[in-house]
C-alpha cells in the first residue's frame, strides 16, 4: 500500500501497476513524533500524517511540493524511512502547457523510479482501459445523484477537511450543497486515447486549483457561484495552515452568505470544538427545531428551565410564560458535570418553591449540554447567549462573554438573532482560567485581583500573548518588585486586547455587552471599555445570561 | 535620544489616527534617519557595517520617497532584471522591518489578523498586509514575487493585488534541479521583461543585464574573501548588520554601490586585530530587536555572528552569456529550495570552511520551512561535531518572542562552548536539550 494526500498526485498510474493506493486522513490523538522530529509549529495535517505514517505499514508515500510542511514532512519522512518508497513529486504551480510538459516529465521519472524499487511495470494499455473505467464509474455517479430536498443546506470550501464536518452535516439533516475541499471534490479525469498519459497530466493540472497554485486567483467568483446554491457556507482551516485565512479573509467581505470559520487540527480531541461551531452555525441559520411536549404539572403556570453547563460553574435559570424570571442558581463544575447539574438544578427548584414536574420543558446549553440527561433538548451556548443578551437588553449588537476556558464575541441583528460568532478555545489566554492562575501567582483572591487593577497607577504591558509565556512574565514582573496593583491592571489590559481581535471580528457595533463571570472583574471591564471606546452593558448576573437564553428556547419550543 | 523617541511616538499615533498623513511622517522620518546614519554613524560597530546601515537606510528612505522608483518583491525576487528597468526592488520582509521602527508591527499584525489573516502566518507578511489593511501604506506600479521560499509570498501578493489592485508577476521556482526546471524558469523570466516593457513604457536591454550580473559575481568574489579574513579578524557588528548585509545581496546584487561597499570592507576588515572569541554561524532570520540577543552580539568582541545563510544563500558564479538562465540556475540552487538534506549539506560545508565555533537556528514564528528543519540541521551539525542551539521567537514581533526562555537557552549554551571544544560539547547540549 502506498499512501498519498494530494489531488495532484497521480494515484490511478499507480492502481494500473497493481498498487493499493490510500489517501491519508490521519486523526490522531497526540503529536508525539512530530513535535520530535519537526516543530509544533508545522501544520497540524503535516504532523497528523507523520505520525500516521511512522505508525503505519506503508510500502512508500507520494507527496507533492504543496506547501512548506509537506516539503518538511517529505525531508523527515526520508530521513526516518531510507528503505520505503518516499517520494517528493514536483508540482508546478502553473497550468499552461509549460507546467503540463514539466509534470508530465516529472511524472514518468517517478514511474520509472518506481519501477526499478518495485519490480513492476506500468502497462499503458491496462492504464487507460482503468481510466476509461473509472470514467465510466464517476458518470454514473453523477447522473445517480438525487435531486435536491428542501431543507437546509451547507456548503463547504476552504482547506483539505477530514470527514467529520461532512458527517455532523449529514447527521443533522443537513445538505452539503457544495464542498470544494481538495478532499471533498471527486477527481478530475481526462481520457485521451493517443495521448494518455499527457491527457491524464493534463487533466490533473485542470482540478479546481488549490490555494498554491497560480490559478487559485478566479477561486473566489467560483464560490460566490457555488454559494448561491447554499444557505451558508463553511469555511475550513487547518491549524497552522495558514494558505487559506487568508482567501477566508478576502471571501468575507465579499460572499453576501453567512460564512462560518472553522480551524482543525486533525486530532481526535478537536471533534467537539467542531461540533459546538457548526451547530451554533446551523442554529443561526433557522434550522427549524422540534416542538415538545407541555406537563404543567397540574398548575396553572407554565414554568421552563434553562441549564448552561459551563467549565467554571453550572447555572440554572427558571422561567414563566410572561418571561419573568422566577429564580436562579449558580454552582461551581466539578469534576463530574452531571453531578453539579443535578445539584443546580436542585437548589433553583428550592429557590422556585417549586417541583421537577412543574417544569414544562428544559433545555441545555454550555460544554457540557449533551450529558445532562434531565434536559428535553440541547442548543449551543453561542446561540443562548445571543438569545439571552436581547432578552436583558434589545440594543445589543455585541456581545463579548469570557468564561472559564473559552472567549467569543457574537453579532446579533435588531431580532436577537445571531448573525456571526468567533471563538476562542484553543488556548487559555484572555479566558477566567487565565485570570485564575494569574491571581495565584500574586497571592490575591480572584476576587481581589479586578479590584486591585483599578488602583493601579504605572502602566505595564504584558506582551506575551501564550497564557504559560504571561504567566511567566508576571513572575518576572513580581521578581522586578513591580506593584500588585499594576501587574493586575496590565493582565486585564492584555485580556482586553485579545476581547478588541474577537469583538472586532464580528463588526464591533454597538451597543456593547459583556457576559459570563468575567464580567464580575471590573479591572477587565474598564480595560475593554477603554479598549472598545464604549459602555458596556452588564446585566445584575451576568453568569446566568446562557441559561436564561436556553429558558427562551424552552418557551419558544413550546410556542 | 529623546527627540527620536518622540518622534518615533508622535509617527505611531499619527498612523493609527490618519493613516495617510502617517505614511508621510514615515517616510520623512526614514530620510532624516538616512542623514542621521550618515552623519552620527553608529559608533560601536566597525565602518564597513555603518557605511552598510546607511546604504540600506537611502535604499529605503529613497525609494519610498520617490513614488514609481520602486517595486514590491520578495527576498529571492531577480532584482538584476528590474535595475535594467531603473526600479529599485523593496522587498516586502524587509519593509516590514523598518515599519518596525516606529514600533508598528503589533498594530499592522492586529490589523491584518481582524481582516482574517491566521494568527499563525509568518509575521513579516502580516506586519506588511496589515499595514496595507490599515490604509497606511498603498500599491506600488508593480510587484514581483517567486514561490521560493515559502508559501506566503504567492498568498500575500495575491491577495493584496485583489484588495488594492497591486499587479505583479508571479514566478514558479521548481523544487528539482535539471536542465528542463532552468529552462522553466528562464522561459518566466524572460516572459517577464515582456511584461514590464509595457508596464514600464521602455525596452529591455539584455546587455544591460549582463553587465549587472557580471558586477554581481565581482560581489560575491569579493564577498567570500570578506568571509575568508573573517577567520582571522574581528569585525564588530550588530546581529542587525547581518540583516542589511542580506538586503545588499538580495536587493543590490549587480550594483556598483554594493560591491563597492563590500571592496571596502575587505580592506576596512584587514586594518582589525585577530578575533580570539567564539565564532557563530546564524541560520535563518535575526530578531534585530530581542534584548539578551543584543546584549550578547552586538559590538561584541567575544561572541561574534561571522555569517548568516540569509545572507550567501547561492554562491556560485553566475554565466553571464546566459542571463535568463544564469538567473534560474541561481533561484532554483539556492539553499532555501529543494530538500532539506541538500540545505543541511550545504550548511554543514559552509559552518566548517567558516571555522565556526557554533551554530544557531532561530526558528521563526509562523515560518514553517525553517522550524521543520531544525532538528534535521542539528542532527547534521551533530554529525560534524559541531554544537547548534535551536531559539524559538519571532523575527519582527515581540509579543511571540519570550525574553525569560530565550536568555536561559543563549547563556546555558554559550557557557558551555566557553567550558570545552569540539564534540564534548555537542554532547553536552544534546544533553541539555533533552533535560530541557
Amino acid at each position: 500500500m502506498i499512501g498519498y494526500i494530494c489531488k495532484y498526485a497521480p494515484v490511478e498510474i499507480f492502481e494500473a501497476m497493481g498498487v493499493e493506493m490510500h489517501r491519508i486522513e490521519p486523526e490522531v490523538s497526540n503529536f508525539n513524533q512530530a513535535d520530535m522530529r519537526m516543530h509544533p509549529n508545522v501544520c497540524s495535517f503535516a504532523k497528523g500524517v507523520l505520525e500516521e505514517v511512522l505508525a503505519g505499514d506503508y510500502e512508500g508515500v507520494i507527496l507533492t511540493t504543496c506547501c512548506d510542511s509537506i516539503r518538511r514532512l517529505y525531508d523527515v519522512l526520508k530521513a526516518q524511512l531510507p528503505d520505503r518508497f518516499i517520494y517528493m513529486l514536483d508540482t508546478p504551480r502553473i497550468t499552461k502547457d509549460a507546467g503540463i510538459c514539466l509534470y508530465e516529465s516529472r511524472i514518468r521519472k517517478m514511474i520509472g523510479e518506481y519501477e526499478e524499487f518495485s519490480g513492476r511495470h506500468l502497462d499503458e494499455e491496462k492504464f487507460f482501459a482503468l481510466l476509461k473505467a473509472r470514467k465510466a464509474e464517476q458518470e454514473k455517479r453523477e447522473n445517480a445523484q438525487g435531486k435536491e430536498g428542501s431543507g437546509l443546506s451547507v456548503g463547504i470550501a476552504g482547506a483539505r477537511a477530514n470527514q467529520n464536518i461532512r458527517r455532523i452535516l449529514e447527521e443533522r439533516g443537513v445538505k452539503v450543497a457544495f464542498d470544494l475541499t481538495c478532499t471533498g471534490l471527486d477527481r478530475k479525469l481526462l481520457v485521451e486515447e493517443d495521448q494518455v498519459i499527457t491527457g491524464y497530466v493534463r487533466g490533473l493540472l485542470s482540478q479546481f486549483p488549490c490555494m498554491r497554485m497560480e490559478e487559485a486567483a478566479g477561486r473566489d467568483q467560483l464560490i460566490a457561484e457555488y454559494a448561491d446554491s447554499a444557505d451558508g457556507i463553511i469555511y475550513h482551516t487547518v491549524q497552522f495552515c495558514d494558505n487559506y485565512a487568508y482567501e477566508y479573509a478576502w471571501l468575507k467581505g465579499m460572499l453576501k452568505r453567512p460564512m462560518l470559520l472553522l480551524e482543525t487540527d486533525y486530532t481526535r480531541q478537536s471533534y467537539g470544538q467542531i461540533l459546538t461551531r457548526i451547530e451554533a452555525f446551523l442554529e443561526s441559520l433557522g434550522k427549524g427545531r422540534k416542538k415538545g411536549k407541555i406537563s404543567t404539572g397540574g398548575k396553572e403556570t407554565m414554568y421552563v428551565m434553562g441549564i448552561d453547563s459551563g467549565s467554571t460553574s453550572t447555572n440554572a435559570v427558571i422561567m414563566d410564560t410572561n418571561r419573568e424570571i422566577k429564580a436562579f442558581a449558580v454552582v461551581r463544575t466539578g469534576a463530574k458535570s452531571g453531578q453539579s447539574a443535578e445539584k443546580v438544578l436542585e437548589m433553583v427548584l428550592e429557590q422556585a418553591k417549586l417541583k421537577r414536574e412543574d417544569l414544562a420543558r428544559i433545555v441545555s446549553t454550555g460544554y457540557g449540554r449533551v450529558s445532562i440527561p434531565f434536559a428535553d433538548e440541547n442548543v449551543t451556548e453561542i446561540s443562548c447567549h445571543g438569545k439571552g443578551a436581547h432578552y436583558f437588553n434589545p440594543r445589543v449588537r455585541t456581545i463579548l462573554d469570557i468564561g472559564g476556558q473559552d472567549s467569543k464575541a457574537i453579532h446579533l441583528n435588531e431580532k436577537g438573532e445571531v448573525t456571526d460568532f468567533v471563538m476562542n478555545d484553543k488556548c487559555a489566554a484572555g479566558t477566567g482560567r487565565f485570570l485564575e492562575m494569574i491571581a495565584r501567582s500574586l497571592e490575591i483572591g480572584i476576587d481581589e485581583l479586578g479590584p486591585a487593577a483599578l488602583k493601579s497607577t504605572e502602566e505595564i504591558e504584558i506582551t506575551s500573548m501564550c497564557s504559560v509565556f504571561a504567566e511567566s512574565e508576571v513572575i518576572s514582573l513580581i521578581a522586578q518588585n513591580k506593584e500588585k496593583t499594576d501587574i493586575a491592571n496590565g493582565v486585564c489590559r492584555s485580556i482586553a486586547n485579545k476581547s478588541y481581535s474577537l469583538m472586532k471580528r464580528v463588526g464591533l457595533e454597538p451597543e456593547y455587552m459583556m457576559t459570563g463571570g468575567v464580567a464580575k472583574n471590573p479591572g477587565v471591564v474598564r480595560a475593554v471599555e477603554e479598549k472598545i471606546g464604549g459602555r458596556l452593558y452588564i446585566c445584575p448576573e451576568p453568569e446566568i445570561v446562557g441559561a436564561a437564553g436556553a429558558a427562551i428556547y424552552a418557551l419558544e419550543g413550546m410556542e | 535620544m529623546f527627540l527620536v523617541d518622540k518622534y518615533i511616538n508622535y509617527v505611531n499615533q499619527e498612523v493609527k489616527k490618519e493613516p495617510e498623513k502617517g505614511w508621510n511622517w514615515m517616510v520623512r522620518g526614514f530620510q532624516a534617519n538616512k542623514l542621521k546614519t550618515r552623519l552620527l554613524p553608529n559608533s560601536g560597530i566597525s565602518k564597513g557595517y555603518q557605511k552598510l546601515e546607511s546604504m540600506m537606510m537611502s535604499l529605503v528612505a529613497d525609494s519610498l520617497g520617490h513614488e514609481g522608483s520602486y517595486v514590491w518583491g520578495n527576498i529571492f525576487a531577480p532584482e538584476e532584471i528590474f535595475q535594467c528597468f531603473d526600479r529599485r526592488t523593496l522587498s516586502i520582509e524587509c519593509l516590514s522591518c523598518y515599519f518596525s521602527g516606529y514600533h508598528l508591527e503589533d498594530y499592522f499584525i492586529d490589523c491584518a489578523q481582524n481582516a482574517g489573516l491566521a494568527p499563525t502566518l509568518c509575521s513579516y507578511h502580516k506586519t506588511f498586509v496589515g499595514a496595507v489593511e490599515s490604509g497606511a501604506l498603498k500599491a506600488p506600479s508593480y510587484a514581483v514575487t517567486t514561490s521560493l521560499s515559502c508559501d506566503g509570498n504567492l498568498n500575500t501578493f495575491r491577495y493584496l493585488e485583489k484588495k488594492i489592485g497591486a499587479p505583479f508577476t508571479f514566478l514558479d521556482v521548481p523544487y528539482d534541479c535539471d536542465p528542463e526546471s532552468v529552462d522553466y524558469l528562464a522561459k518566466q523570466l524572460r516572459e517577464m521583461t515582456g511584461q514590464l516593457e509595457k508596464v514600464f513604457g521602455r525596452p529591455f536591454d539584455e546587455e544591460r543585464l549582463r553587465r549587472i550580473i557580471a558586477i554581481e559575481n565581482e560581489t560575491r568574489r569579493e564577498l567570500l574573501r570578506f568571509y575568508e579574513l573573517e577567520k582571522e579578524h574581528e569585525y564588530p557588528g550588530e546581529i542587525i548588520s547581518q540583516l542589511y548585509l542580506m538586503m545588499g545581496t538580495h536587493l543590490l546584487m549587480g550594483t556598483e554601490e554594493f560591491r563597492d561597499l563590500v571592496k571596502f570592507m575587505v580592506e576596512d576588515i584587514q586594518t582589525y586585530p585577530r578575533f580570539t572569541g567564539k565564532r557563530i554561524l546564524w541560520v535563518h532570520l535575526l530578531p534585530f530587536y530581542q534584548e539578551t540577543l543584543r546584549a550578547y552580539f552586538n559590538g561584541s568582541r567575544k561572541y561574534q555572528v561571522i555569517a548568516s545563510d540569509i545572507v550567501l544563500d547561492y554562491a556560485e558564479e553566475l554565466d553571464e552569456s546566459d542571463p535568463f538562465r544564469a538567473l534560474a540556475v541561481k533561484t532554483i540552487r539556492n539553499i532555501y529550495n529543494g530538500s532539506y538534506a541538500g540545505k543541511a549539506e550545504a550548511l554543514g560545508a559552509f559552518a566548517q570552511a567558516m571555522e565556526a565555533d557554533a551554530v544557531i537556528h532561530f526558528c521563526h514564528w509562523g515560518c514553517k520551512q525553517a522550524s521543520g528543519g531544525s532538528i534535521l540541521l542539528k542532527e547534521k551539525m551533530k554529525e560534524l561535531g559541531i554544537p547548534m542551539l535551536i531559539l524559538d521567537g519571532d523575527g519582527i514581533d515581540r509579543r511571540n518572542s519570550h525574553d525569560g526562555q530565550i536568555k536561559t537557552r543563549l547563556e546555558a549554551f554559550l557557557e558551555i562552548l566557553d567550558e570545552e571544544d569540539g564534540n564534548a560539547v555537542g554532547a553536552a547540549v544534546s544533553a541539555k536539550k533533552e533535560e530541557a
